[in-house]
């Protein structure tokens, strides 16, 4: 009896507990939330001596409503935003935000989770939707679109305002077909630049190599490398679930060098299929570089088995193992602790390979779009059209902002810079085509085919064939 | 006599033995995840956990700049008497004294070292990733004006806390309401009751994903959504038709003849309930509460979608996969991370165990 007791007492005593817990919860933590808006600084500067460069004055669009929150019209108020991006990405926002809060008294609430592609269809679905999502698939905000559940931002956002802050590229790649025709889907935040080629710039300056310019200097620059005893490029296409995309990110970047933006645009909503000799050829110049012996280190095998984030690696061993690296910038997240900018690794611009389709640029970006239509909700959308919105990013580094006033002084890290500039110099420039295909291509068949091409599952004709058949009819 | 005695100790041996390798083959890489909690970040990337066991390896003695030697590496070359390619050489020549050459490197920047090969161990261990996962990222932040912050990330406590308040009153709740189903069930007779019954069961091979979206709903239009009373309302819906099942079964096989007793002393149901059904199907409730707790605590999806993505309502399993990073950069903190989580339902484990196997058979002999 006695045991049996002090089972049940046990048990009573949890329950207490979970349930004090519970009550607790909500009240205790936003004392420890990470949002921690005053963390302890390691090296505070004395008061701003200068005004800093983005946040120094905040435009907005003139009569709009931010302009009126600015006078503290819906001061209190909270807007809740959801959106993929979580740890410092996450820092990064909420200091963004920061300007907009301390202005104009609207509490930004950024909720994220990693798996917010899946969640958020349920919440929509549910009625339970934010305020604004940052859909850093454009593929997965057109089934919204097409649902209603979008409101165009152009309702509110003069035309002229976005045309001034946005290259025309952008406002192009942010109109979606909606159920009342095509409609402009969001506003654009912030974005990667993809076209670049990621190097061990100590080493590769003392084994005297130059960065090639063209696409026969970048295959002669990987014929000396391997003639000199390496192996000229990392690869490694492994993601879990979503493994084979950064073959299609290289599939969209020799697209974008090989055949006219026209042609790149039709391919992307379907109508060059992927059987069509543009693609097949871009498919094959990759071929040329994976596939050719004693290019890829640890060959062909290895690619398809390589976690993504794990490619470059070789690059930063003493001697590098490997000396060539394509991916986007946010790659220099998983370059290892210590590796400098421009020291231990730089990048070049994928170079160009026919000539006459100049220099373009793969880029992919987050684009805010708003589920639910108050005044304050309106104001921060504004507040997303201008360059002070990812402040966050432009001093911190990790993205760059998609604004058209966003200038390359604006940006607090070199590398960022840098590539910002090399985006400005771009003759065209292009979203990545895997995030405009409907999912079930840019985000399934396209993923899964190159896959299975490239660890030699199936031959290219047979998986472009199959990318073909699974476009949604 | 004595030889059937020791066929009887070599059985004995032969049988443990046996057992004692599938425990390890099993446990290896639970022992690779616990070795590899305590290696920081590069060891794991770079060398096995298995380098903890000492082994032989290279060691570099001499480093020799093949360009002060002045050799020429597009031939063959000759180095400390030993004359190879540089092919050969990058592959590792022996020298006659058991030492070996390796070429380190490309042809233009490379050095060739000279390695001896001596036993090693790699005991480098460290508590950092248990830190990490504790007490949460460190984010270092550079301002607009160039001042760098450090700003704390998630630390895992708070985790830990949500997901004891989320799962000890899932587990009480079903449990409670469970037993007096299984008790109706099983002893009291009223019109459609094998009819409800056939339904609990049926309600077995329902999968919990289609219930989601509409549930999700019917929380929105009450306003639940986000809150603990949900997702404990959700569990308890998810798991009684199992509770149900489980204990009808082990309350159907108690003995007749003591109800029956107690009814004729003048017991009622509640009082038969209580005194006699409660205490005699401990082994039942034991080991659905096992099953029921080790299941909300594993649980990711059902807390992701009726909690949300509010990280103050964050359980461990939605902690542990934020810990890996936006893109899983940190994977190596999932080692300490899944240590971690394993602790409680370990000590619920353990302290319920010993009713495991008995509530496991409840009802198996029924007849």
């Amino acid at each position: 009896m006695h045991k049996k007791s002090a089972l049940w007492n046990l048990t009573a005593i949890l329950m207490l507990v979970a349930m004090i817990a519970a009550a607790c919860q909500p009240q205790a933590t936003p004392t420890t939330a990470p949002v921690a808006t005053e963390a302890p600084a390691a090296t505070e500067a004395p008061a701003a001596t200068e005004a800093p460069a983005v946040t120094g004055k905040l435009v907005a669009p003139p009569g709009g409503y931010l302009e009126k929150a600015l006078a503290g019209e819906y001061k209190g108020t909270t807007v809740v935003v959801d959106g993929p991006f979580t740890d410092i990405d996450e820092v990064r926002f909420n200091e963004s935000m920061k300007a907009f809060e301390e202005a104009t008294g609207i509490t930004v609430n950024y909720i994220g989770n990693k798996e917010f592609e899946g969640s958020i269809s349920i919440r929509v679905d549910a009625g339970n939707a934010p305020d604004i999502a940052d859909f850093p698939q454009p593929g997965l905000l057109a089934s919204f679109v097409r649902q209603g559940k979008i409101v165009d931002p152009t309702t509110f956002i003069p035309l002229d305002w976005l045309k001034q802050q946005y290259n025309q590229s952008w406002l192009d790649m942010g109109t979606i077909e909606g159920p009342n025709g095509p409609q402009m889907a969001g506003v654009w935040h912030r974005f990667n630049g993809k076209s670049l080629v990621w190097y061990p710039k100590d080493d590769f300056d003392a084994a005297g190599y130059e960065i090639p310019q063209t696409w026969d200097e970048l295959i002669a620059l990987s014929d000396q490398i391997v003639a000199d005893g390496d192996t000229p490029w990392c690869v490694g296409i492994e993601s879990q679930a979503a493994t084979g995309w950064p073959a299609t990110d290289w599939m969209e970047d020799i697209m974008l060098r090989t055949t006219t933006p026209e042609n790149y645009d039709k391919w992307v909503r379907g109508e060059l299929p992927f059987t069509s000799p543009e693609v097949k050829r871009a498919a094959e110049i990759l071929a040329g570089i994976w596939f050719k012996e004693g290019y890829v280190y640890g060959g062909r095998a290895a690619i398809v088995s390589t976690f993504f984030g794990d490619a470059p690696a070789p690059m930063f061993e003493q001697p590098p193992k490997c000396w060539l690296h394509r991916q986007g910038n946010f790659i220099t997240g998983f370059f290892p602790e210590g590796a400098k900018a421009g020291v231990d690794y730089d990048f070049f611009y994928l170079p160009p390979i026919d000539e006459e389709y100049g220099k373009p640029f793969l880029v992919a970006g987050d684009i805010m779009a708003m589920f639910n239509d108050r005044p304050e909700v309106r104001a921060l959308m504004e507040y997303f059209t201008v360059p002070q919105s990812a402040s966050g990013w432009l001093s911190d580094g990790g993205a760059l902002a998609a604004h058209k006033t966003a200038t390359p002084d604006m940006y607090g890290v070199p590398l960022e810079r840098g590539i910002a500039e090399l985006v400005a110099q771009a003759t065209t420039y292009r979203f990545d085509g895997s995030d405009l295909m409907p999912g079930v291509v840019g985000a399934g068949s396209f993923w899964k085919a190159m896959t299975d091409w490239v660890s030699g599952a199936a031959d290219l004709d047979t998986v472009l064939a199959e990318i073909d058949a699974s476009w949604p009819k | 006599m004595k030889s059937s005695r020791a066929q009887r100790i070599r059985g004995i041996l032969l049988v443990n033995g046996v057992l004692l390798l599938l425990v390890l083959i099993w446990l290896i890489p639970v022992i690779g995840l616990l070795v590899s909690s305590f290696r920081d970040r590069f060891d794991i990337q770079t060398s096995p956990w298995w380098a903890i066991f000492p082994h032989r390896k290279w060691e570099v003695v001499e480093k020799i700049d093949p360009r002060a030697q002045g050799v020429d590496a597009s031939g063959p070359m000759t180095i400390h008497g030993v004359t190879a390619t540089f092919e050969e050489l990058r592959a590792g020549v022996t020298t006659p004294d058991g030492q070996r050459l390796q070429w380190i490197g490309n042809r233009r920047i490379g050095t060739i070292e000279v390695q001896d090969k001596v036993w090693a161990v790699n005991w480098k261990f460290t508590l950092d990733n248990y830190k990490q996962v504790l007490q949460g990222k460190t984010f270092v932040y550079t301002r607009e004006d160039g001042t760098v912050v450090n700003i704390p990330g998630d630390n895992f406590y708070g985790a830990l806390l949500n997901s004891v308040a989320v799962a000890v009153p899932s587990t009480l709740i079903p449990i409670l309401i469970a037993a007096f189903a299984a008790y109706g069930f099983a002893w009291m007779n009223f019109p459609g009751r094998r009819l409800m019954f056939v339904l609990v069961v049926a309600l077995l091979v329902v999968p919990l994903q289609i219930a989601l979206v509409p549930i999700l709903r019917d929380y929105a239009a009450l306003n639940l959504n986000g809150t603990f009373l949900a997702i404990w309302l959700a569990h308890t819906g998810f798991g009684l038709p199992l509770a149900t099942y489980l204990l009808f079964n082990y309350i159907s096989t108690l003995p007749r003849e003591t109800l029956e007793s107690a009814f004729i002393d003048g017991a009622s149901h509640f009082t038969v309930f209580t005194r006699l059904i409660l205490p005699l199907s401990v082994p039942a409730l034991a080991s659905f509460a096992i099953f029921q707790f080790l299941w909300v605590w594993n649980d990711y999806l059902v807390a992701l979608i009726f909690l949300g993505g509010d990280r103050n309502f964050q359980v461990v399993t939605m902690r542990l996969a934020a810990i890996v990073g936006d893109r899983g950069q940190d994977w190596h903190l999932l080692t300490a991370g899944a240590f971690v989580t394993m602790v409680l339902p370990l000590i619920v484990f353990f302290s319920l165990q010993r009713y495991f196997v008995r509530g496991l058979l409840a009802g198996s002999i029924k007849g």
